[in-house]
């Protein structure tokens, strides 16, 4: 659809600047640079790039995957290269894309506060290019990670921790419990943005073997059979704090899309649909710009929060 | 590290979708640009539509790539729901593919005397190295089993690609030789001895990629193996297809799907 005039797109995020509402949502997107072939990644207003913590870590065992109604389960266990391995790999790709417009967001992981405290310090010393750092205190296939995100009280200990040792902005990978409670305390602690939601814990067993079909018995529920239930988290946190919301669960069009932003969010990550369908985070900026445009709006901000009940 | 990948959204025409063996179908699509760019091994990744339990791209390796027509051919086995929607689309169905994806064989290793080896649905890979050492007047035999004669297929390519020895082996010695892939090849290699290969390339099920690794280990051939894993997105962005290395976690779609055996921690 041709529009004879563009909204106005820009957003601003905790302090992050974007000049598009269009984000990657963590481990869906690679580093940014595998998706150059598909399109063209600075159009994106930011990319989250994969967590990485201080030292390396293997990941969990194989499979890590398994195709399930609505999307995948998977237990990737943040495989990473380490900051320094990461910086290595992809600086010099990740500052181009940064001059170039495109807000780079650094997922940040750990086991213990240590650990995330290194993780970010080595960050703010060698990613002069990052936008802002996304804490992730839940991924769903760690022992020990999902834990600091379960309770109010742990998640807000980690912002803590590692509020001090940044100026840029901090935003938090929630887990998908007890929205509103949590999203106070980190409002509390000092986060300037939440990430809402992580992947929802889930299963799929194979009824001959009677084992789980990935490596471990629960892995993360992605892809759109979420959709509606991160949408509901997203609507809570926003109704429980002043914080920018980065909504993102199972969107695959830009009404989808519409919907995050309708409900709080500022922005909207694409997840699993750019791994089914890599040049989808393109058609869903294409889409929700129409979608802006046939509300009447100029800008996209008069739209955020607009649902009413 | 970051690199260009060569790996591209496309939409195909399907040309051809048939059953040619018990729980083998055989695709034809038509893909110009793809056709030109595949390399022997390497893989794409193919939507299937209105299936709500695949919505992933499926991988698959593929056999032929016929640049003169413009066409790629694969072989698949129906495992799930999302391999049983791909067997339901009919000529002249559009569909969406990802490709050329992964690093596959590195024929250039393949000097004096090739032995292919695949079982299960690993034929289709197996079938484009057949193909490239065909190219290059590399000389090679091939080891083709499956679980029964019923499921049995790619002798007649093979025989026609200019494949020397050509040795059909069953689970249950309904066709050719009784015994699985890594024995036959054990007591192949017996025979003519260690120096008779310098490359064995294989692609099966992964409890039979351990047991040829370990054949070929034992009488010091180098051996590539195409490794199958389930995968997400196919070029490198997800990280669920991991493969354990002695270099640590290696993604299949990209620093694989073919490996060196030697390389893997089986």
């Amino acid at each position: 659809m041709y529009l004879s005039e563009t909204p106005k797109m820009a957003v601003n995020v905790g302090g992050i600047a974007m000049k598009n509402p269009l984000n990657t949502a963590s481990g869906a997107f690679g580093q940014g640079w595998q998706f150059e072939n598909f399109f063209d990644v600075s159009e994106l207003g930011a990319i989250t790039t994969k967590g990485v913590a201080i030292d390396p870590w293997p990941g969990n065992d194989g499979p890590r995957m398994a195709d399930v109604y609505g999307g995948i389960i998977n237990s990737v266990g943040l495989q990473n290269p380490g900051v320094d391995g990461f910086i290595k790999d992809n600086s010099e790709y990740l500052e181009n894309l940064s001059e170039k417009g495109t807000a780079v967001i650094c997922q940040v992981a750990g086991h213990t506060l240590e650990e995330y405290q290194a993780a970010l310090s080595r960050f703010e010393e060698t990613a002069p290019w990052a936008a802002g750092f996304e804490i992730n205190i839940s991924c769903p296939n760690l022992s020990a990670g999902c834990a600091w995100g379960a309770t109010p009280e742990s998640a807000a200990q980690v912002i803590k921790a590692v509020r001090p040792l940044t100026s840029r902005p901090l935003l938090v990978k929630m887990a998908p419990v007890n929205i509103a409670d949590t999203a106070r305390a980190l409002e509390d602690a000092g986060a300037d943005a939440l990430s809402v939601i992580n992947s929802i814990p889930g299963m799929a067993i194979d009824i001959n073997t009677h084992r789980s079909k990935i490596a471990r018995p629960t892995g993360g529920l992605s892809g759109p059979a979420f959709h509606p239930i991160a949408l509901r988290m997203v609507w809570e946190a926003s109704q429980a704090t002043s914080l920018p919301i980065n909504g993102m669960g199972g969107v695959t069009t830009g009404a989808e899309a519409a919907e995050f932003i309708l409900a709080g969010a500022t922005c909207v990550s694409v997840g699993f649909a750019a791994l089914s369908d890599p040049t989808s985070p393109i058609r869903i900026l294409r889409e929700l710009t129409e979608w802006v445009a046939a509300q009447g709006a100029s800008d996209i901000n008069d739209l955020i929060g607009a649902f009413e009940c | 590290m970051s690199q260009t990948l060569p790996s591209y959204l496309q939409s195909v025409e399907i040309l051809q979708n048939e059953q040619v063996a018990k729980n083998l179908w055989r695709m034809v699509f038509k893909a110009p640009k793809l056709a030109q760019e595949l390399l022997p091994g390497q893989f794409f990744t193919i939507a299937v539509a209105d299936e709500p339990r695949q919505l992933a791209k499926i991988p698959l390796s593929y056999a032929t790539a016929d640049k003169e027509n413009g066409t790629v051919e694969t072989l698949y086995a129906v495992v799930g729901p999302g391999t049983e929607a791909l067997a339901r689309m009919e000529r002249g169905e559009s569909t969406e593919v990802v490709g050329p994806c992964g690093h596959g064989w590195k024929v250039e290793a393949c000097k004096k005397r090739t032995l292919l080896v695949t079982g299960g649905c690993g034929v289709p890979s197996v079938l484009s190295a057949a193909h490239a050492l065909a190219e290059e007047h590399i000389p090679f035999d091939c080891i083709l089993a499956a679980r029964t004669a019923e499921h049995l297929y790619g002798q007649e390519v093979l025989n026609t690609t200019g494949c020397g020895d050509l040795v059909l082996a069953t689970d249950d010695g309904s066709a050719g030789e009784q015994g699985n892939a890594a024995e036959i090849t054990e007591h192949l290699l017996k025979r003519v001895g260690g120096d008779y290969y310098d490359a064995i390339l294989t692609c099966g099920p992964p409890m039979m990629m351990e047991a040829m690794a370990h054949v070929a280990h034992e009488h010091d051939i180098p051996c590539q193996v195409s490794l199958e894993r389930r995968m997400t997105c196919g070029f490198g962005a997800c990280a669920t297809c991991a493969v354990r290395t002695v270099d640590g976690m290696k993604g299949a779609c990209v620093a694989g799907p073919v490996f060196d055996a030697r390389e893997v921690v089986w």
